[in-house]
């Protein structure tokens, strides 16, 4: 066991993992973080998607103790209700999930997208989304859902 | 009139917790001293078991139980009461569970499976239906690799009479369409925690999209009275019809009493894409008997549908494909055979529509086939052949409400295709 | 089965010096977006793991012998470099095509060429370009064309204690056109069915230089040895295209997988070899 030191959604952790665990299990079996999704672990669903320093990263593919030091960002540093990002209100107002399995992954590409390119196309957003699937909304809502969110952004 | 709901903007009863990643599915249930599951899952196709040797698994650290079919109060279970819950008789498909683990982490439940040995004597498989059918193809089941609908091979819907139709039509049309197995690849795998309490009850969080068939299921397998049972549900992450199955509560759950701890089952990408119930692929085989005027006078289908190794869904599958298969049309003489045949394949099952979408994809390929044949428009021949208000199906079901006709004329309307004048001027209250 | 000890190298003597230390113990990680589905999925319990992610491998830069890009580079960050798009815009574009953001911000040029799949896309790129790999261990260093790297799925002419530490793709790389085109099952994070690149120099009409190089059609990524025979010294026209996409279809060696027939293999080889060169030279 070796210990891995991080900070999720601005809180520090110390926690003991093994050197073969991902930073998904990471997340949510020893801290309880569960909004990222385990869909595949094989880095095909996008589900388990966070925000790593700042860069969008599958967590499954992400050899937790690589996060040595690392910031993370998941869906409930976004925002919570009463104090929802735009996005999440976005995706909410768009009825952008259905099932939401797929949401905390969708949502966290999304703003991986927004803070690089705050004036996305809708292709933008397609092609950055590509890593994420969603088995039952279809991608038009979810895409209208970011586009929306990106406009009041920049309001 | 006001409407509440069509035509305004509806916001999800449960969006907001979705957005905010408060939803909790199964799995982000976490209780204390959780144990995993792993499966020893059957390496072949079709075998008899032999014996089943779980002493090296039992002995490694960490490991809280190891269960065979013997530990299973009741090992019979599924739609059909013909599958195991841990097979140790003989297996049908490659992946059936036999063995299962309950351990401290996943590893290590993986590791003690991995020493699990199982001597099975392998049996020749056969995976392709059409050779199923054969009065010389290896047994599936003991009972046969056809469905018995009574004491008939198929399921039949018979309306007038089919060959006198055929005699009385100007032409013949044939065709033949083929539908592939498919994987619901619903997000969320199958996955369950069963978690026992001291008083004896037991609660069971699953990701049933048949909470509670599934629960008269459970309290079967483990022959507990349901109010024993605490089954609590209805949050999927995607179902598609993959959930009308139990995949993963019996095992989780007879896991959970036998060590008297949490035992989670999450079930991998690879274990749902491979072992969980799909959509059976279908052979379908229409012969319409068709006059010069493009009205379809008789339809024989001949369907076959491959079920898998277990009756699950299927015999409801096709049954809800051979009502349905001969389409939206007043057809007088209708023959459908609908045929549930075993093959040494994980079960299929229910999905997104029971057979309906392979039937439907089938017959309005076909329409075309016949507009073609008789040369008149596409569209105009699904007006001409549409249900009118009052005709009946082939299952002589009297209609009401028919609007068939209109929805074509909107669609074409909206999709900016530009119908004769006298389709647009048809009605579904028009009597033939 | 022993627990799995973890070694992070603060530099690339440190990762050296820990392969000679482990020696056949030890397994590199760097991105993890392969290595990490094989441990994911249990296929591999590495006894030692050496995270070179972080050891100063990260960087693209331009020497005497050319474009320099240190192995452990992120995709996106060569797939954003100016300098790349100008001396080498064909990799920055195969290498756009690899995954999805996520995956471009993990993964890395030097895992896609350790894991030494065929189906590598940046391999596809690196060998049409002609470039080189740099390979460091304690003791010894060495350079080996990208054409002599791969030996089979998954085998290299890595020597145990050997680490590629650089890309050097050579400066005349610039004058070349070139295409590339992938098939695959979905648009993102999918493993091509097969891909092609080819790169070609022109002087008053006539073919100077020629490479075309595939993936997934045979155990290793594929230099074509005929396409530059039948090419050089030539005046490209239809018929020359057809017969060297024949050529080439013919020196694939692929299999029947998942993801398609070595029938249909074969077929969009020739396919794409002939709309690539047609594209290029047109
Ligand atoms: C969803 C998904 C989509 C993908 N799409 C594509 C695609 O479109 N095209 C494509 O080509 N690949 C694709 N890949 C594969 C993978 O992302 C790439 O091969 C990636 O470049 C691997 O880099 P890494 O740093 O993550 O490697 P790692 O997983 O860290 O390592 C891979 C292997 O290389 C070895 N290695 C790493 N660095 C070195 C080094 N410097 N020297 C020697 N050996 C080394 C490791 O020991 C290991 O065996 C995809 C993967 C996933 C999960
Ligand atoms: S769980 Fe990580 S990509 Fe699917
Ligand atoms: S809402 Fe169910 S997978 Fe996207």
């Amino acid at each position: 066991m070796y210990t891995l030191e991080l900070k999720v959604n601005g809180q520090p952790y110390k926690v003991e993992v093994k050197a073969t665990a991902n930073l998904l299990e990471v997340l949510r079996d020893k801290l309880g973080i569960t909004s990222p999704k385990v869909g595949c672990e094989t880095g095909d669903c996008g589900t388990c998607s966070v925000i790593l320093n700042g860069k969008l990263v599958k967590s499954c593919l992400v050899n937790a103790l690589t996060a040595q030091g690392a910031e993370v960002l998941t869906l409930e540093g976004l925002g919570r209700p009463g104090a929802l990002h735009p996005l999440q209100q976005a995706f909410h107002e768009h009825y952008a999930a259905q099932c939401g399995f797929c949401t905390p992954g969708m949502i966290m590409a999304a703003k991986a997208l927004l803070d690089e390119n705050p004036q996305p196309t809708k292709e933008d957003v397609k092609h950055y989304l590509s890593g994420n699937l969603c088995r039952c909304t279809g991608y038009v809502k979810i895409v209208d859902a970011v586009m929306a969110a990106a406009e009041e952004m920049r309001r | 009139m006001a409407l509440n709901v069509v035509g305004q903007r509806v916001k999800r009863y449960d969006g907001l917790a979705h957005v905010a990643g408060e939803t909790k599915f199964v799995d982000d249930v976490i209780v204390p001293g959780m144990l995993w599951t792993k499966v020893f899952r059957s390496p072949v196709s079709k075998g008899t078991i032999k014996n089943i040797d779980t002493s090296a698994a039992e002995k490694v650290a960490g490991v809280a139980a190891v269960i065979t079919g013997k530990d299973v109060p009741n090992n019979r279970y599924g739609w059909g009461g013909d599958q195991y819950v841990l097979n140790d008789t003989a297996v049908r498909y490659k992946g059936e569970p036999i063995a299962a683990v309950a351990a401290v982490d996943e590893d290590t439940a993986a590791e003690a499976v991995s020493l699990i040995k199982v001597d099975i004597e392998e049996e020749t498989p056969v995976f392709d239906p059409l050779e199923a059918m054969k009065p010389d193809a290896p047994l599936v089941r003991p009972e046969g690799n056809v469905f018995m609908y009574g004491d008939r091979p198929f399921r039949a819907i018979v309306l007038g009479d089919v060959e006198a139709g055929f005699k009385e039509a100007d032409l013949i049309v044939e065709g033949d369409y083929l539908h592939p197995w498919l994987e619901h690849a619903q997000l969320e795998p199958q996955t369950s925690l069963a978690v026992p309490d001291a008083s004896g009850r037991l609660t069971v969080y699953t990701v049933s999209q048949a909470l509670y068939l599934h629960l008269q299921s459970l309290c079967s397998v483990l022959q507990m009275p349901m109010n024993k049972v605490h089954y609590i549900g209805g949050t999927v992450g995607g179902g598609f019809g993959s959930k009308n199955d139990m995949h993963a509560d019996h095992i989780a759950a007879v896991l959970a009493l036998k060590t008297g701890r949490p035992v989670k089952w999450r079930w991998t990408r690879e274990e749902e894409m491979l072992y969980s119930t799909a959509k059976g692929s279908w052979h379908m085989h229409f012969k319409d008997g068709v006059k010069k005027d493009g009205r379809i006078i008789a339809r024989h289908v001949r369907s076959i549908h491959d079920s898998g190794a277990y009756v699950s869904l299927n015999a409801y599958v096709v049954d809800k494909h051979s009502f349905l298969v001969a389409g939206p049309y007043f057809i007088p003489n209708v023959y459908v055979q609908g045929y549930a045949v075993f093959t040494n394949k994980p079960p299929a099952s229910s999905m997104r529509g029971f057979g309906i979408t392979p039937a439907t994809f089938a017959g309005e390929v076909q329409m075309d086939r016949i507009a073609e044949a008789v040369g008149i428009d596409p569209w105009e021949i699904r007006f001409i052949n549409a249900f009118r208000e009052g005709e009946h199906t082939a299952t002589r079901r009297v209609l009401d409400s028919v609007a068939l006709i209109e929805v074509m004329q909107t669609l074409a309307k909206t999709a900016g295709v530009q119908l004769p004048d006298r389709l647009m001027a048809m009605s579904s209250t028009q009597r033939r | 089965m022993g627990e799995t000890e973890f070694y992070k190298a603060n530099s690339v003597k440190e990762a050296c010096d820990l392969l000679a230390q482990f020696g056949e113990r030890a397994t590199l990680l760097a991105g993890g977006t392969d290595l990490m589905v094989l441990v994911n999925r249990r296929q591999l319990i590495p006894e030692v793991l050496v995270y070179i992610g972080e050891c100063g491998l990260n960087y693209i830069r331009e020497e005497e012998t050319g474009l320099v890009i240190g192995a452990a580079t992120p995709h996106v960050e060569i797939v954003r470099s100016e300098l790349v798009q100008k001396k080498a815009p064909l990799l920055a574009k195969v290498i756009s095509t690899i995954g999805s953001p996520a995956i471009q911000n993990q993964g890395t040029i030097g895992g896609n060429l350790g894991n030494a799949s065929p189906a590598a896309d940046s391999a596809v790129a690196l060998l049409a370009l002609g470039a080189s790999l740099k390979l460091v261990a304690a003791g010894w260093e060495r350079t080996v064309p990208a054409a002599d790297f791969f030996v089979g799925p998954g085998k290299t002419v890595l020597k145990p204690g050997e680490i590629i530490q650089e890309i050097i793709i050579p400066e005349e790389a610039a004058e070349y056109k070139w295409a590339f085109r992938k098939i695959g099952k979905r648009r993102a994070d999918v493993c091509p069915t097969v891909s092609a690149a080819v790169a070609v120099k022109t002087e008053n009409g006539r073919c100077k230089a020629a490479r075309i190089a595939l993936g997934s059609v045979a155990p290793t990524p594929l230099l074509s040895k005929k396409a530059p025979e039948m090419l050089v010294g030539k005046t490209v026209d239809a018929a020359l295209i057809a017969d060297v996409a024949k050529a080439v279809a013919e020196e694939t060696d692929p299999i029947d997988d998942v993801r398609a027939t070595a029938w249909y293999r074969r077929r969009a080889s020739e396919a794409l070899v002939k709309e690539l060169l047609s594209q290029v030279i047109g």
